[in-house]
């Protein structure tokens, strides 16, 4: 696990969850920039994922395989499925379902982290 | 929506959608962490390995019917909230009288503290929003609205 990249994806949750938060005080609903936000995110744990499969394949990190791999697949799927049912709500609400989703992604990389660390 | 309603409202709007999008993510978790169980380590602790699977099961039965929140949805849904607090009573109880039949944690053991204690909020919660929108009900506030 390259620790650049998941504290990169933290940083890009909290400010994700600092911006929705801030949406939630205004009482708006979420916007389509702010998707693109949760975009940048995905793109960043894909290349997370690319890369901590190659540092497996190619080295001998001890690390419980299905277990990292259930982290990082759920890390994965919490953004898009938010973003969808979130959107699909107009009101202030749709800015609390995408800060509980960051919140969410950003815990389970420090998991992710704990998990990897932990067979070293 | 004005005036008291006299259908149901859907549970998946509003403040339903932060509860569904709450379900959703104790589900998730819920299935990753039984489906690990269950094909990884299920002879270590039977017990616990399958409670965790039927709370998975549970929890995504409950967010579907929150989700849909009309008609049918809603009687399963009612279903699935009383279990899960009936569960996580029951096994946080269980859990804490006879620990060795839990060599390992489910969702619900210690009325679910390995989850932030959020297993043994969210029944009540579900169950005080159905009530809320139900047939009747009172129409539903600004904030709640908003």
């Amino acid at each position: 696990m390259v620790l650049p990249l998941l504290i990169l994806v933290v940083v890009l949750c909290a400010a994700l969850a600092g911006w929705a938060l801030w949406f939630v005080v205004r009482d708006r609903a979420v916007v389509l920039k702010q998707l693109f936000g949760a975009a940048a995110v995905e793109a960043v744990i894909v290349v997370q994922a690319v890369v901590a499969g190659v540092l497996q394949a190619t080295t001998d990190h001890p690390v419980d395989g299905p277990l990292f791999w259930g982290y990082l697949v759920t890390a994965a799927i919490v953004l898009p499925i938010a973003a969808v049912w979130s959107f699909a709500e107009r009101t202030r609400w749709s800015s609390v379902v995408l800060l509980v989703a960051a919140v969410t992604v950003a815990f389970l990389e420090w998991r992710l982290w704990q998990i990897w660390g932990a067979a070293a | 929506m004005s005036g008291p309603t006299t259908t149901p409202r859907s549970t998946g709007s509003g403040f339903g959608r932060l509860l569904v999008a709450v379900y959703g993510v104790l589900a998730l978790a819920a299935v990753a962490r039984s489906a690990y169980q269950l094909t990884q380590r299920l002879a270590e602790a039977p017990l616990p390995y399958t409670l965790s699977a039927f709370a998975a099961v549970v929890y995504v039965v409950a967010t579907v019917a929150l989700a849909r929140g009309a008609g049918a949805w809603r009687t399963v849904a009612w279903a699935a909230v009383v279990v899960e607090a009936v569960g996580v009573l029951v096994v946080g109880t269980d859990s804490l009288l006879q620990p060795d039949a839990y060599p390992d944690e489910t969702v619900w053991s210690v009325y679910g503290q390995g989850y932030g204690f959020v297993p043994l909020v969210l029944p009540f919660v579900g169950i005080w929003w159905l009530w809320r929108t139900r047939s009747g009900g009172e129409p539903v506030t600004e904030s709640e609205a908003s």
